[in-house]
């Protein structure tokens, strides 16, 4: 699939814009299911995924085959817009707090918790990385151009987030472990 | 070669795959985005501002006095500056 849209994209450089719509179709789920995971706000999502596109488009020729995958560089210009976004968010609601949305878990609250919820609990970096490597297959060299760190930062965030999340789903290990 | 470190956390594995995004149907652009973009921001539900004075009694005595009050700074200052 990935090699498809390495393809489809230099077609689309080379003018073939019927291909962008192939590679729409092709990557929007994987980068809306990443920004869904790490953010856990739909139509935040839907925004950055639309806005990525638009920047794909934009930028298409800064694009080089040689240096990495369509799925990667798609992946770096959305985490990118992504961070912007929240941290333009976290300015406004310093001054205005009240202009805080009200969080999904305000709605649901279950005494056990859920793997969604334990991966919203971890750190934005440790969740971003482990996100990537586990649900997206990619590599440490890959996660790392994303985030832009080096690759051993991104092995050590991927141990210490297995760890937390075996910390926090403690009940449930504990559980699997006398049945 | 990358070593994978979730290779001996089964039990870690299973719920992570349990972990399912539905994708909702979107365009990849769509028209009069800012538009819409202001529209879900005024129709998104907020936290209520005055929430916490309202929860405690004395909270909620400074909610009542507080109009009281600035009326009354208001009039003093209208004494000062027009009498």
């Amino acid at each position: 699939m990935i090699e498809r849209a390495d393809e489809l994209m230099i077609a689309y450089q080379k003018g073939d814009d019927e291909a962008l719509g192939s590679i729409y179709t092709l990557l929007k789920p994987a980068l809306y299911s990443f920004i869904y995971r790490y953010t856990r706000d739909q139509q935040l999502s839907i925004d950055i995924v639309q806005d990525s596109f638009v920047k794909l488009q934009r930028y298409k020729h800064h694009y080089q085959p040689g240096k990495g995958k369509v799925k990667s560089y798609l992946f770096q210009i959305a985490y990118r817009l992504l961070i912007d976004k929240l941290n333009r968010r976290k300015k406004w609601q310093s001054f205005m707090p009240f202009l805080a949305p009200i969080t999904k878990e305000e709605f649901h609250h279950t005494d056990r918790l859920t793997i969604r919820e334990a991966i919203s609990n971890l750190p934005d970096k440790q969740r971003a990385v482990i996100l990537l490597f586990y649900y997206h297959d990619m590599k440490h060299e890959e996660i790392a151009e994303i985030l832009n760190i080096p690759k051993g930062t991104v092995k050590s965030r991927l141990h210490t987030a297995i760890q937390s999340l075996k910390v926090e789903l403690e009940g449930d290990f504990n559980e699997s472990r006398s049945l | 070669m990358n070593h994978d470190p979730f290779k001996k956390e089964h039990h870690l594995r299973t719920k992570l795959d349990e972990y399912h995004v539905e994708i909702p149907d979107f365009p990849m652009q769509s028209r009069g985005k800012r538009w819409e973009r202001f529209i879900n921001f005024l129709a998104s539900p907020a936290k209520d501002p005055i929430e916490p004075l309202i929860s405690t009694t004395a909270g909620f005595a400074v909610l009542k006095l507080a109009p009281i009050i600035g009326m009354a700074v208001i009039s003093i200052l209208q004494l000062f500056f027009f009498l």
